[in-house]
């Protein structure tokens, strides 16, 4: 063997034994953090990681809206000094198993599960307990458990493309369009709830098992119904981190920017006194207080989007979709009040003039999301729907719109105008040259022909495709 | 030392021989049998072909030990034998030309039916699919040329499958060519009848794809442009894995779907569950009363 070639074979042995980057994953700050002055930058490190923690030495935070353990429950009896019957009434966890923590509060003792029993609830533990388990006891089952298991599914499958923070900018988001979800805003685009409201669990859930067609999001169906749960807690914590860091910066720490801390200097302050007025100001627990109501707020809205009351509504079924019906939501896609053809087009091709406006402060013409990203209305000719095909999924996305992207609510029209806008986006793919001519006959009566139409729409479908 | 690498040389043949003789009885074997009749016969094959093998194997390191014997006693001191010099023998090169020659003739003879059947379009097995789609699943076929029964598209990183709808009294439709508003959609989760055969439509939505079942021995590229009929069938019903088999990028590894065979009526109860969700309009009792209608 020559010698380079065997210097070449020890040099990837040893990449091989060490690997190219060993250090742990670390979350990232947003943009807007580089623009704090020190102090206030180690604040707001100071309070995420107290509160969050870092992707491997996760903090529980009680204040969030997370399921954490596996179960909170509490002892139904003790049948002998190693065993403890657990109240499992209102259904156990499918991971509790062997192996699991259990920690009992009144002794603040943890303890291992060795056999579990789902049917009863009987634990056996790994060792005796210090004191005798009394009935009633709280205990907490697996605690934080849901949230490690989440990120090591999260780690696995989605991190390459939502990144370790959840900031949308995995290794290979750079190669995808759109890009994948930045959690940070806690604004989410496919949702049943209203607009002012987060995804409830359901649409997360539904996200991450159907994936988005039509984007590089793919569907996790296969992943079992407790990994799943792990995940979308995972997402939900992820986006509470961003938005409270979102928020500290952008309320809070307003005043400790350069650019404020620049006037204020202008203005005749010196840089010494506003740090330490800033000091003087978290000493006080002022700052504090004003990050209180954020996290208030927030909290506030993420338990609401879990609420029946707060998701879209709907009285009337869909009517059948009938010529009538679809040229009725025609007429309504042109209304100049609802603006549908100046983004769409008027044909439905994505291509209305608002492409092409220029806003003031974007850095070119079209529409651009909340994550400042260029979004192009859908053309809706494809048959593809981002946020599913259910006729409530475009029910919702026309009532409480594509949530972070330009495209508006309409939370006050009529509920039968939102169902004849529906028909008609439903018809667009079928249409015959002419808009507005889609027929979705079959699905309404197809009692006598079924192929006649079929073939129309196939030749149909070709012009609308060319 | 001579004689240590003869018998060097002879070991490791042995040895290898000896553990495949042995390596069944330790459950170190080629994965299971095929779960579908024509997947049973391309195992007979491989197998015809893997005895071909192993008896050359055999033949060659036979002779193989015999050259390095003889050849190393010839060495001996005292032996006056000459090499025997082969090369250039017009009768042996007829021989090792024409033997393998024919072996090969012969495999691919042999195999052509199990290949036809398995791509010859003519040959799939039309009356058992047709006699599925019209007693098993009561479909409504005015045409007979539509035996499809799910489209499966392959895309960057997912399979999404398109199945044909029902029509106002509940009967299951063909599957058309082109998107219907009936149609039915679902992503790595491919359904159908077992112990029948079923025919589904391969597409590719960007780069090529191939669409692997292993269990059932099929494997067929998914081909931007084209729609490539493919027929299989799973002799029992249960939960196959449905996976890439071409490298078509970074995500190639998501592939991972599954295939569920199942009876008739669970395939068509799957397809109505799938319409149910499918047509849901948000308003709870909506819901209850199209049960009642099915
Ligand atoms: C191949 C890259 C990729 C992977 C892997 C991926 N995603 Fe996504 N994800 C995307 C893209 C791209 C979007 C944005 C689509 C859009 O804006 O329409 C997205 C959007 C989302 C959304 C937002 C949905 C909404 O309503 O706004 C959630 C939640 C999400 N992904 C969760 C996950 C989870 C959880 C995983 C892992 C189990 C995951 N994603 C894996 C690319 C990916
Ligand atoms: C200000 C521009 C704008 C207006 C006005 C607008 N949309 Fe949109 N619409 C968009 C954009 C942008 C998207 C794509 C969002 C995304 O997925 O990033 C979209 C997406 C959609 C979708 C696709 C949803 C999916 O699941 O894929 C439908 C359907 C739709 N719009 C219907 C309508 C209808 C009906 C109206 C009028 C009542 C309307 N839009 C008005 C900008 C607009
Ligand atoms: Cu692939």
């Amino acid at each position: 063997m020559k010698p380079w070639s065997f210097l070449i074979f020890c040099s990837l042995a040893l990449l091989h034994l060490t690997g190219c980057n060993s250090s742990p994953p670390q979350f990232s700050n947003r943009a807007e953090f580089d623009d704090l002055e020190p102090y206030a930058q180690e604040y707001v490190s100071e309070v995420l990681d107290s509160y969050f923690g870092t992707p491997t030495e996760s903090v529980a935070w009680e204040r969030l809206p997370i399921e954490y353990h596996f179960a909170e429950t509490t002892v139904s009896g003790s049948p002998s000094p190693r065993k403890v019957t657990l109240d499992v009434s209102a259904g156990g966890h499918g991971s509790i198993g062997p192996g699991t923590e259990i920690h009992f509060a009144s002794s603040n003792e943890s303890n291992w599960i060795t056999e579990w029993d789902a049917a009863t609830g009987l634990a056996t533990l790994e060792r005796k307990p210090t004191q005798t388990i009394a009935e009633g006891e709280a205990v907490i089952v697996g605690p934080g458990a849901i949230l490690k298991n989440g990120r090591h599914l999260y780690a696995q499958h989605c991190q390459h493309c939502h990144g370790v923070s959840g900031d949308g900018n995995g290794p290979t988001a750079r190669y995808l369009n759109p890009l994948p979800r930045d959690y940070r805003n806690g604004r989410f685009k496919f949702t049943t709830t209203n607009y002012d409201f987060s995804p409830s669990r359901d649409d997360l859930d539904r996200v991450i098992r159907e994936g988005i067609p039509g984007t590089y999001m793919p569907s996790f169906k296969l992943l079992k119904q407790e990994e799943m749960q792990a995940i979308v807690e995972y997402v939900r914590w992820l986006s509470m981190r961003g938005e409270i860091e979102k928020q500290l910066i952008e309320t809070a720490l307003a005043d400790y920017t350069h650019e404020a801390v620049k006037l204020r200097i202008d203005g005749g302050a010196s840089r010494g006194e506003i740090e330490t007025e800033f000091n003087k100001r978290v000493a006080e627990g002022e700052i504090q207080e004003s990050l209180d109501v954020v996290v208030d707020l927030m909290v506030e809205r993420w338990k609401g989007s879990d609420l029946p009351e707060n998701m879209v509504q709907v009285a009337t079924n869909r009517p059948p979709a009938t010529p009538e019906s679809i040229a009725r939501g025609r007429q309504l896609y042109l209304d100049v009040n609802n603006k549908c053809a100046s983004c769409h087009g008027d044909a439905g091709f994505g291509d209305g003039p608002q492409n092409y406006a220029f806003t003031p402060g974007k850095p070119g013409p079209g529409l651009y999301d909340d994550w400042n990203n260029p979004v192009k209305p859908r053309n809706l000719h494809t048959g593809i729907y981002r946020g599913g095909r259910r006729p409530y999924d475009l029910f919702c996305r026309i009532r409480a719109s594509v949530k972070g992207t330009p495209m508006p609510k309409f939370d006050t029209m009529k509920e039968e105008d939102v169902w004849d806008l529906v028909n008609y986006v439903y018809s667009i793919p079928y249409e015959e040259e002419v808009a507005g001519s889609g027929r979705l006959e079959e699905m309404v009566d197809s009692a006598e022909s079924e192929t006649e139409p079929a073939a129309a729409e196939s030749e149909s479908n070709e012009v609308a495709s060319r | 030392m001579k004689w240590f690498w003869c018998l060097f040389f002879a070991f490791w043949p042995i040895l290898g021989i000896a553990v495949c003789l042995v390596a069944p009885g330790y459950g170190w074997w080629f994965p299971g049998p095929a779960a579908s009749p024509l997947g049973q016969r391309i195992d007979d094959l491989f197998y015809m072909i893997l005895i071909i093998t192993t008896l050359t194997f055999i033949g060659t390191q036979i002779g193989l030990a015999y050259v390095l014997f003889t050849g190393a006693r010839r060495t001996d001191p005292d032996v006056q034998e000459k090499a025997w010099f082969s090369h250039g023998s017009h009768e042996l090169e007829v021989i090792w030309s024409v033997a393998p020659a024919f072996i090969l003739l012969f495999i691919a003879l042999y195999q052509l039916d199990v290949w036809a059947d398995y791509r010859v379009k003519d040959l799939f097995p039309h009356e058992k699919m047709e006699g599925l789609l019209s007693e098993g699943l009561h479909q409504k076929r005015d045409e007979h040329d539509n035996m499809h029964l799910a489209e499966v598209t392959a895309r960057q990183f997912e399979w999404r499958i398109r199945y044909p709808g029902f029509d106002e009294d509940g009967n299951l439709l063909p599957l058309e060519r082109e998107p219907q508003p009936t149609d039915l959609y679902d992503v790595n989760d491919l359904h159908l009848p077992a112990s029948a055969p079923v025919m589904i439509m391969l597409k590719s939505q960007d780069v090529q794809h191939s669409f692997f079942l292993p269990e059932l021995r099929v494997k067929q590229d998914a081909v931007p442009g084209l729609v490539i009929p493919v027929w299989f069938e799973a002799t029992k019903k249960g939960e196959y894995a449905l996976t890439c088999a071409e490298l078509c990028g970074w995500g190639h590894y998501k592939m991972k779907a599954r295939l569920v065979a199942e009876s008739d009526e669970e395939f068509l109860e799957y397809l109505r569950e799938l319409h149910r969700k499918q047509f849901f309009d948000g308003v709870v009792e909506a819901e209850s009363e199209e049960d009642e209608d099915e």
